[in-house]
């Protein structure tokens, strides 16, 4: 009992630590408690949270997969998410939330509170290059130099839950009951199909690996649609741990949206004809809610349509129906998720928990204008062919979206969901790398508001999370160290108290694919390949140019010369290794060329067909 | 890694052309065929050739079709060509069709006059001996018009056309014969029927799964009526008959994108017929069941075979029927898109 009631101290004077030092940096912070700990003698032990349950919130934190920037309601998009805006209303929107520019490699920092090339994914783990294979930081899986946020919660009296996408790891010690979730249905891989057919993208796994509660799969039960089914398991898992009353952190990974788009039957038509229109004129009805809204500011430049997707006008209406059926599906499996979001939420109602849960809802990465189905099975002969037409290798306009399907929505509409931002998931542009970020639940005000002042990273949960769960981040664990969080705390910030939790100075890095970026204040300097870069630096203004079109190099040197030592930084502090190899080091030859036709070019043609009658008229006025 | 739009794709969406429909054409002995009244695009044409092999054994008084009296202990075989011709239209803004039939071949019998009316023989036929009589040439030519008229608006557009996706439609289907094919008023068996007749149907189909080749599935049902003129001169007499009602089903379904497979079933009753006025022989009660096996060689070609035989009904009339159809559709925007895929 003492030992408790001394912990209880240590935690409460940790919290006010923690509130009262937000802006003085993590050191101080850290070395605070530390000292406290450190007196005490004592580690924080689970016990505590149970003698006073209801004192620390509930964690819900929702990760869709894929999902583009400008898809929610909220942010502007047009696809049905009352749940998630409604969300929005409630807490809290912010504009520069960051993550990685794919997904395992975001997990790892969003899990661990560090650099991912600290935490073993310093590149994903399918596509390590020769030199950095088995070098630290380059496990492929997320490595014991980091704990994890559900071992630190779990260790300290919560319930840890969780239900969807791993891809951090296959080993018994890797995966997700083994680095802290209690309870688990879990895709180990990163992403197949969405129903019981089970088949994984990669044919090096061609069956795709779940466990539940640490135990592997032997088969998907019959009828199973990823989000619906991990949305049942969230529940079940709730309900049947909170007898005890400890409050629960439960991590919700849907594989959705993510290719291939896959949906129940019965909401394959949801957004029928829904973008007919073509691409480019609902990225325009987006960009002009989103600055209704205020998510971008007007006047600031959206970024041009990539040179090789032509305008969707210049399409035939058949052309552009079918190119729509693509978007109409991945829409659709937006709103299913929100749909089950909406399912929790009422759980949560009903058993009293939702005021007191604090809801994180973000995306992984950039939407995906990759052709992954290509990528796996492009080559005739491949093995990867092989796994494409053993498994998925339909792809008839009306039999998209079904089993057996592979149905990716391309490189046009990932520009549509990553509006105003350029390029998509894999690059670290603004359109790989830009997420929505809503929270919202105790701890949490100003409800609506948009927060477009903090520049926020995907490493800042976990240390936002156990700070308002008065746990501190330890040095070791299990008797190992561990590395330091990199992220900074949001609980100043979600507290009204502060703009952000990032000063001026501070900056964040990206590397992935060889593919380099920095951001500090409102400047960016990214290194890309060809043919989307130039593969040296270039430096952008975010505030006037969120799309990243305009080169400042030359206009401010001194400023890309300071960027770029951030860069040295960047690598010298996380181990960061440029590979000999890069899935991206063919891009330039593997995208297509440039289309013929320009918004404005050829200047004499226009954007539409001019009927004979209209062009009579024209030549009589 | 491949990006941007895969025009190609407007190639296998032009594939989709192949619900084009196969009218079967008319052969009073036979059915429309599975997914005879799936819908083409508007402008779509159709021609189809098929082979029918017609088999039959009647141990009593029977009727084997609408045209013909059977006698009984007879043996019938006919061999018989139906050219069609169908073209999709849009009427009434709802997708629709006229197709026209023509039909030709030779019909042997073989049969035994006994017990048989003397009415119904030729002149030069004694009662009690056997008889064998062939006819040859053309069979009435009928022109059948097909409207939906629920569940699959115009297909005029290509784009129409992609969104196309039933679910349970509904037609009208009216055929007329006309009476011009060959007839000898002293014969037994001729290919014409020298009566004008007719049918009204009301072709239903539902359609299951995912409206794609190598996914659809369906069940067709259409519940129709012959209906006949009298033949005033038939040997010397007047032929009446009652309404024919008939009901053909189909259960169709994909086993690759190219290939489907039906189960069929077509049954018949009425078609009392009546010499001057009195009855004879009895009403018709057959029950056939079969199965039509149907590849797509191409975009525009598609060749199918069938095969069916009476298992329930009246159990003195054996028949079967082989039958081997060959389809060739095209479209003006379909071949000229062929033609730029191809080049100079």
């Amino acid at each position: 009992m003492e030992i408790h009631i001394i912990t209880r101290i240590i935690a409460a004077v940790a919290i006010r630590a923690k509130e009262g030092f937000t802006m003085a940096g993590p050191n101080i912070r850290g070395g605070l408690v530390s000292l406290l700990i450190a007196l005490a003698g004592l580690s924080i032990t689970g016990t505590d949270a149970a003698a006073q349950p209801n004192k620390r919130p509930n964690f819900l934190l929702i990760v869709a997969d894929d999902l583009g920037y400008s898809d929610l309601g909220s942010y502007g998009g047009e696809i049905n998410t009352p749940v998630l805006d409604n969300l929005a209303q409630k807490g809290v929107r912010y504009t520069n939330f960051y993550v990685s520019p794919t997904c395992s490699v975001t997990r790892s920092m969003l899990l661990s509170g560090t650099d991912n090339h600290v935490a073993g994914l310093g590149n994903m783990g399918e596509l390590n290059a020769p030199n950095q294979v088995g070098k630290p930081g380059y496990e492929g899986v997320l490595n014991k130099r980091v704990a994890t946020v559900a071992e630190l919660l779990r260790d300290n009296g919560y319930h840890t839950y969780m239900a969807g996408k791993w891809h951090l790891g296959l080993k018994p010690d890797q995966i997700p009951h083994a680095r802290g979730f209690e309870r688990d249905f879990s895709l180990l891989v990163g992403g197949g199909s969405h129903f019981d057919d089970q088949w994984n993208v990669e044919w090096q796994i061609p069956k795709a690996p779940y466990t539940e509660d640490g135990r592997p799969l032997e088969k998907l039960p019959k009828g199973f649609y990823s989000t619906k089914h991990y949305t049942d398991k969230t529940i079940q898992f709730i309900e049947e741990g909170r007898q005890d009353g400890k409050p629960f952190f439960a991590y919700m990974a849907f594989t959705a949206p993510h290719g291939p788009l896959h949906l129940p039957d019965d909401w394959l038509r949801r957004y029928k004809n829904r973008y007919d229109e073509g691409w480019d004129g609902i990225r325009q009805q987006r960009l002009a809610r989103m600055q209704e809204l205020g998510i971008v500011d007007q006047g600031a430049n959206a970024a041009d349509r990539l040179y090789f997707l032509p305008r969707s006008t210049a399409l035939t209406p058949a052309v552009r129906v079918m190119q729509g059926r693509k978007m109409e599906l991945y829409a659709g499996m937006v709103e299913y998720m929100d749909d089950q979001i909406g399912r929790v939420f009422d759980y949560l109602k009903k058993i009293g928990e939702y005021d007191n849960t604090v809801v994180i809802f973000i995306s992984d990465n950039g939407a995906e204008g990759n052709d992954l189905r290509a990528m796996v099975a492009g080559q005739v002969g491949s093995m990867g062919f092989l796994h494409a037409m053993n498994n998925f290798a339909e792809d008839g306009h009306n039999s998209l979206g079904r089993k057996g399907t592979y149905a990716e929505y391309g490189p046009a509409w990932a520009q549509v969901s990553m509006a105003p931002f350029r390029i998509y998931k894999g690059w670290v542009s603004e359109g790989g790398i830009r997420s929505p970020l809503i929270v919202s639940g105790p701890g949490v005000q100003g409800a609506g508001k948009l927060n477009k002042e903090a520049i926020l990273h995907v490493m800042d949960i976990v240390p936002t999370v156990l700070e308002l769960a008065g746990i501190q981040h330890p040095s070791t664990y299990k008797g190992r160290e561990i590395a330091p969080v990199q992220g900074k705390s949001w609980v100043g910030m979600l507290a009204g108290r502060t703009q952000s939790p990032r000063t001026s100075d501070d900056w964040l890095g990206w590397e992935l694919f060889n593919n380099r970026a920095i951001r500090q204040g409102d400047w960016k300097i990214s290194l890309l390949y060809r043919p989307f870069g130039t593969y040296d630096w270039q430096l952008f203004n975010l505030a006037e140019d969120p799309g990243e079109q305009y080169d400042l190099s030359d206009k401010f040197p001194e400023k890309k010369k300071k960027l770029v030592a951030l860069w040295d930084e960047y690598v010298q502090m996380n181990g960061v290794i440029i590979g000999e190899r890069s899935p991206f080091e063919r891009a330039r030859k593997a995208l297509p060329d440039a289309v013929p036709e320009f918004d404005s070019y050829p200047p004499f043609r226009g954007l539409e067909a001019l009927p004979y009658k209209k062009l009579i008229e024209l030549m009589n006025q | 890694m491949k990006s941007g739009i895969r025009l190609t794709r407007l190639w296998a969406f032009f594939a989709t052309l192949a619900i084009i429909l196969s009218y079967s054409g008319l052969a009073l002995a036979v059915d429309d065929g599975a997914r005879a009244y799936w819908k083409g695009r508007d402008g779509t044409n159709v021609v189809s050739f098929q082979y029918l092999n017609l088999n039959m054994k009647a141990s009593g008084t029977q009727q084997f079709d609408p045209s013909h009296f059977i006698y009984p202990n007879a043996d019938t075989k006919a061999n018989v060509m139906i050219a069609n011709f169908a073209r999709h239209l849009t009427l009434f803004n709802r997708a629709s069709s006229l197709a026209i039939n023509v039909a030709g071949g030779s019909v042997d019998l073989d049969a035994n006059t006994n017990n048989v009316p003397s009415g119904f023989l030729p002149p030069q036929v004694t009662p009690g001996t056997s008889l064998s009589q062939s006819a040859s040439g053309f069979a009435d030519p009928s022109v059948q018009f097909n409207v939906n008229l629920f569940g699959t608006s115009q297909l005029k557009s290509t784009v129409d056309l992609v969104n196309y996706e039933p679910t349970l439609t509904l037609d009208a289907a009216v055929l007329l014969a006309v009476p011009i094919g060959q007839y000898n008023k002293n014969d037994l068996v001729n290919m014409g029927l020298n009566r004008w007749y007719g049918r009204l149907g009301l072709p239903i189909k539902y359609h299951f799964g995912a409206f794609a080749p190598g996914y659809r599935s369906s069940f067709e049902l259409t519940p129709s009526v012959w209906i006949f003129a009298e033949n005033d001169d038939f040997m010397g007499q007047k032929l009446e008959n009652d309404p024919l009602w008939q009901i053909e089903a189909h259960l169709t379904h994909d086993f690759t994108r190219s290939f489907f497979g039906s189960l069929d079933l077509l049954y018949r009753s009425g078609f009392q017929s009546e010499i001057n006025g009195i009855n004879v022989g009895d009403k018709l009660a057959v029950g056939n069941l079969g199965f039509t096996l149907n590849y797509q060689v191409t975009d525009s070609l598609t060749m199918r075979t069938s095969y069916s035989s009476n298992v329930f009904g009246d159990s003195d009339l054996n028949s079967s029927l082989i039958r081997i159809q060959i389809v060739y559709a095209w479209h003006r925007l379909m071949e000229n898109m062929k033609k730029l895929k191809q080049g100079h």
